[in-house]
């Protein structure tokens, strides 16, 4: 277990480093300055509009880490082939693939405390500006959608560390992490459209549902993580919800990271 | 050699106004495109919610603010009626999508029930959109609290009007009028009287400066349809028979002058008894 530490602090330094996380800084401070610009034109439920905008801000950053961040640290090493100087140390290929792993959690979660302490921010002026508006806010509520928006992006760059695990450039790792975030997020409601297909008045075919159904198995089911419109009404959550969610996001997410060190440790390099 | 340095600029110089003029030019021909205006169709529900993604709320606050722009553009047109029945329509299909969405948003339903039932006459819309509201958030007064008046003052239906504000008496903080009114309206249908305390409530939670000034002039316009109605149900008592028209009352003296309808229309009386005024509240739609 020794080495992780040490692949997870260079990774982590590595990820900082980044000039894109820059620019994602910038897109999420722009989008938290328009919040002021946008709650002027809401007539009633400034608090529930402030709600959505910062929580998709933070999310939508978020992703671009785990997308143009994420994938890089890991496929870079394989770009560069510096992967073999670090394999040539004793350390086995599994521990190399967690200790990446660590270093990213860590990267999503420091990026994710700054950009929510931004987003709190921006709500917290905006409570004290339209105080009237903002009765059914709640701060609990708001924490525990940043901390689920931060169990989404972890599981997503899992997916993103299985991708790069066996494809031979960044490129197609990205392309598929995108693809799968599309997918977990949809499969939900995709799922409940092809088993009611009446709503929209479409006949789906029978291999349709079959394939979305393996599909529903398959794929992350990404709409768990998302309780922003929860957060942005003050709505109740059973804890039983919240437990579960939680589990089903690190079973998820250490399943998926025990199969990418499978799949890595049995690559060939050229 | 100072040719070479100097070409790359003369070509910049004469490629700038080059740009400017085909920019104009392109969007000047976009403009001229057959493309439908701002009202095209609206995905079904299950659609947006799918691209939405995880980003559902934030396109319910968006469609809600398209048919609000949408809106605020109509203010500024001349043409009567201002705004055209599909673009009505259009509008509430969006912001049945934008609560689709998000059912939970209030200011759709705030909005579809201060603009569909006194501007687009479309109140059985308005109600359909405000039961789903009424749904979901069921610690809301004021939902039921629309629900009920439109019911009432709109579809003159008494009995789902009480029934609806019975219901939101029992809300959280609920105005405790909304009992009182209840009963009234299960007695009997003082249209006029329950529409003015009703705007009088609506009033006094109202900030900002347009509404305001609008509502005033729909509170001066019922005041004065209320004075005129009072005015006939007295003649009606003294003489056994109603007036030929409005100045009538004036010269028997039952009333000091015919009030000014702020639309700039005029009272008149209808053959039925009622007293109604030509501006109809600012739309021109007979009815």
């Amino acid at each position: 277990m020794k080495p992780l530490f040490p692949i997870a602090v260079i990774t982590f330094k590595e990820g900082i480093r980044n000039r894109a996380i820059y620019g994602i800084s910038i897109i999420a401070l722009l989008m938290l300055v328009v919040n002021f610009l946008i709650s002027q034109m809401i007539m009633r439920e400034v608090g529930k509009v402030a709600v959505d905008i910062a929580l998709s801000t933070v999310s939508f950053s978020g992703l671009l880490l785990v997308f143009f961040v994420g994938i890089n640290l890991m496929a870079k090493d394989l770009d560069r082939k510096t992967i073999y100087m670090v394999l040539a140390r004793p350390i086995s290929r599994a521990q190399y693939m967690v200790g990446k792993f660590l270093g990213m959690v860590g990267l999503i979660v420091v990026s994710n405390v700054i950009l929510g302490g931004f987003a709190a921010a921006s709500l917290f002026m905006l409570s004290r500006m339209y105080a009237t508006y903002f009765q059914r806010f709640s701060w609990p509520m708001v924490v525990l959608a940043l901390a689920f928006i931060m169990l989404m992006l972890i599981l997503l760059s899992a997916l993103s560390f299985l991708f790069a695990s066996f494809t031979s450039t960044s490129f197609i790792a990205l392309v598929l992490t995108i693809v799968t975030y599309l997918i977990g997020n949809s499969i939900n409601d995709v799922k409940a459209l092809v088993e009611a297909p009446q709503a929209v008045g479409i006949t789906p075919s029978p291999v349709t549902v079959k394939v979305v159904q393996i599909a529903y198995y398959l794929f992350p089911n990404l709409s768990f993580f998302d309780i922003k419109s929860q957060a942005a009404h003050g709505l109740a959550l059973s804890s039983a919800y919240v437990c579960w969610t939680v589990i089903y996001g690190l079973v998820y997410t250490c399943l998926v990271i025990a199969i990418a060190c499978l799949v890595f440790s049995r690559r060939e390099f050229p | 050699m100072i040719v070479r340095r100097l070409f790359p600029i003369v070509i910049i110089i004469l490629l700038l106004p080059a740009y400017l003029f085909s920019l104009s030019m392109t969007s000047t021909q976009r403009k001229m495109l057959p493309l439908g205006g701002e009202v095209s169709y609206v995905l079904p529900s299950p659609l947006l919610k799918i691209t939405a993604l995880e980003f559902d709320g934030l396109a319910s606050d968006f469609m809600f603010l398209k048919a609000l722009t949408f809106y605020g553009g109509t203010l500024e047109r001349k043409e009567r009626p201002r705004v055209q029945e599909v673009e009505w329509r259009w509008m509430y299909d969006v912001l049945n999508a934008a609560t689709d969405l998000d059912p939970y948003f209030y200011d759709p339903y705030y909005f579809a029930n201060s603009n569909f039932t006194w501007e687009a006459h479309m109140v059985k819309e308005a109600n359909t959109l405000l039961a789903k509201g009424n749904r979901y958030r069921e610690w809301d007064w004021t939902i039921p609290f629309y629900m009920g008046f439109n019911e009432f003052y709109f579809l003159h239906d008494n009995a789902k009007a009480s029934e609806y504000l019975m219901q939101g008496s029992k809300r959280p903080d609920a105005d405790p009028i909304l009992a009182t009114l209840a009963v009234r309206m299960a007695y009997r249908g003082n249209r006029t009287e329950i529409a003015i305390v009703f705007l009088q409530e609506t009033l006094k939670k109202t900030k900002d400066k347009n509404t305001r000034r609008e509502l005033g002039m729909r509170l001066e316009v019922l005041q004065g349809v209320l004075a005129l109605e009072r005015a006939v149900e007295t003649y009606k008592s003294k003489f056994a028979k109603l007036p030929h028209d409005l100045n009538e009352l004036v010269a028997k003296g039952l009333l000091a002058r015919i009030p000014d309808d702020p639309y700039c229309g005029e009272f008149y009386l209808d053959e039925d008894g009622s007293v109604k005024t030509t501006s109809d509240l600012y739309t021109t739609r007979k009815k």
